[in-house]
């Protein structure tokens, strides 16, 4: 990737609300999130001409959101993804307004996560083994939540590093206090303490109900636009300061040597792109489908060491006042869940100081780390800067 | 046997184009794998070509039956997620570690096996158990002493 340094920015970002049952369509709720990103910018829906979402066959398309919006736009395009899908889309709205073919993108992700589709169940077995990679080996052993795809990859590297069940509740418990300071987290009036965490039963080891995701209904968008074009808008810019995406693994839910995982390699290059080190990011929004799943990213993104992450996050690191203030809203474990991009989007407020003079502020915040997991095998990351 | 085709309800796997010879071998109760004959790579899951090298030149080789492995890491599911699992709860999703070729792990249940007694690197070997008159799924049970 050329260099991209502080050249774009993301300009806008918005939600619709978040519930277990919306009562309504995901174009609605797509439309609320649209139409708050394009405010929060200071836009007219007619200046974006580049509409982009990523879904599981769960959602409205670009188009039909553009239509309803008002707008014919230069461009459309919907992509069957989740986890990482958001830094996918954000190389690709820089790439097309970078060639001069767009100015302006927005991207949304929208879903009835709770009432629709719901991640992971109610597909026929004989069609998920075609369309999993390995499928036909992974369905007839009952394999087929990712609590149990990642669950396999959490215990062996629980096993070789050390982490316990009370690391994983540290995780959790960070981001449910968290969730506590936001009155917009789905679990906002629901903390959580060790005792209930530890005392909760397993609905896939090493996973309870805690250390999986929300499943919600929710619209989410964010809007890209070059450094220029952002100086137009009346939201302050958070400036893009270099990304890094890619795959790594062979199958999506078959792995056979866990010891390497996309993150490991983004990491590496996220960094070198944008010019900063571990030690200078001052706040990070890590993707959390599951609690292990923010451990393992720590480890790749350099925070702590192999065999000393658990120690890190029982450290308090990942709350606000740590070293490492993550997931700041909640995160997809108790503020919603929309594959990221709810994340991003705290990011976004984080760094502008929107939350300044209230207890949710990470003070003085200047660099900040967004990442990406769909899995071991795909992963991206972004680093911002206001 | 003759109730047992329509009292399985759990997913039967699907045989296609790259991966027949696999549950073919399977239904023999043996194991057979796919390997690359350019970069000598074994190939779980089987593909249309090898996976690390892209090579369409892949062979299979048989394994025989007596097939001895490690647990390389599992899951103790609570809930079912696919039909037919509800009454065999919880079920134990384990990683098996092949002593022959450790490079490959091959997905499977472990029966009979306590939940207690299930460890990483405890020695398992690979068994048959009949699903339908025609087919037979791979599965693991805890290696005698």
């Amino acid at each position: 990737m050329g260099n991209i340094n502080n050249r774009y920015a993301i300009v806008g970002v918005g939600e619709s609300a978040r519930s277990r049952k919306s009562g309504t369509t995901p174009l609605h709720l797509a439309l609320d999130a649209a139409k708050a990103a394009i405010a929060d910018a200071g836009l007219k829906a007619t200046d974006i001409d580049g509409f982009m979402n990523y879904n599981e066959g769960d959602s409205c398309t670009s188009h039909q959101l553009a239509t309803y919006l008002g707008v014919r736009p230069k461009y459309v395009k919907d992509i069957q993804g989740g986890g990482a899908s958001t830094e996918m889309l954000i190389g690709d709205a820089i790439a097309l307004i970078e060639s001069g073919a767009l100015n302006t993108v927005l991207i949304y992700r929208s879903m009835n996560g709770s009432s629709g589709t719901r991640v992971g169940r109610g597909y026929d077995p004989d069609m998920l083994q075609g369309a999993l990679s390995g499928g036909s080996f992974v369905i007839p052993y009952g394999s087929a939540s990712p609590s149990q795809w990642f669950g396999m990859f959490a215990t062996r590297h629980m096993h070789e590093t050390g982490i316990t069940k009370e690391h994983l509740g540290h995780v959790c418990l960070s981001f449910y206090e968290h969730a506590q300071r936001n009155p917009k987290a789905f679990l906002h009036g629901k903390p959580l303490t060790m005792e209930n965490y530890l005392a909760t039963p397993d609905i896939s080891s090493p996973f309870n109900i805690h250390d999986s995701c929300l499943e919600l209904d929710e619209g989410n968008a964010i809007i890209v636009t070059s450094a220029e074009r952002a100086k137009d808008c009346t939201s302050t810019p958070v400036y893009i300061k270099g990304m890094s995406i890619r795959q790594c693994h062979p199958h999506a839910h078959y792995w056979n040597d866990i010891d390497v995982v996309a993150s490991d390699y983004v990491a590496e290059e996220v960094y070198k792109n944008a010019g900063v080190t571990p030690d200078d990011i001052d706040v990070a929004s890590i993707y959390d489908c599951f609690s292990w799943v923010v451990l393992r990213q720590l480890e790749a993104y350099g925070f702590a060491k192999r065999g000393e992450v658990g120690e890190f996050v029982a450290q308090g690191n990942l709350k606000i006042g740590g070293k490492l203030p993550t997931n700041t809203a909640g995160g997809m474990l108790s503020e919603g869940y929309t594959h990221g991009m709810n994340n991003a989007i705290e990011i976004v407020r984080q760094l502008r100081h929107e939350y300044k003079g209230t207890d949710r502020q990470v003070e003085n915040c200047k660099t900040g780390l967004l990442t990406g997991w769909a899995g071991p095998d795909i992963a991206g990351a972004i680093i911002l800067q206001n | 046997m003759s109730n047992t085709k329509t009292a399985y309800q759990k997913p039967i796997p699907l045989k296609d184009i790259d991966n027949a010879p696999y549950w073919d071998a399977a239904d023999k109760h043996e194991l057979a794998l796919q390997k690359c004959d350019d970069c000598n790579a074994y190939s779980q899951p089987p593909g249309p070509t090898c996976a690390k090298c892209g090579s369409e030149n892949v062979s299979w080789e048989q394994f025989g039956d007596d097939i001895q492995a490690t647990v390389y890491s599992y899951v103790v599911s609570y809930r079912p997620f696919l039909p037919g699992f509800q009454d065999e709860l919880p079920t134990i999703i384990a990683l098996a570690q092949l002593d022959k070729v450790p490079e490959v792990k091959i997905m499977g249940n472990i029966l009979n096996c306590e939940e207690k007694d299930l460890k990483i690197g405890m020695p398992i070997q690979m068994t048959w158990v009949d699903i339908t008159e025609d087919r037979a799924l791979p599965q693991w049970i805890p290696t005698a002493n």
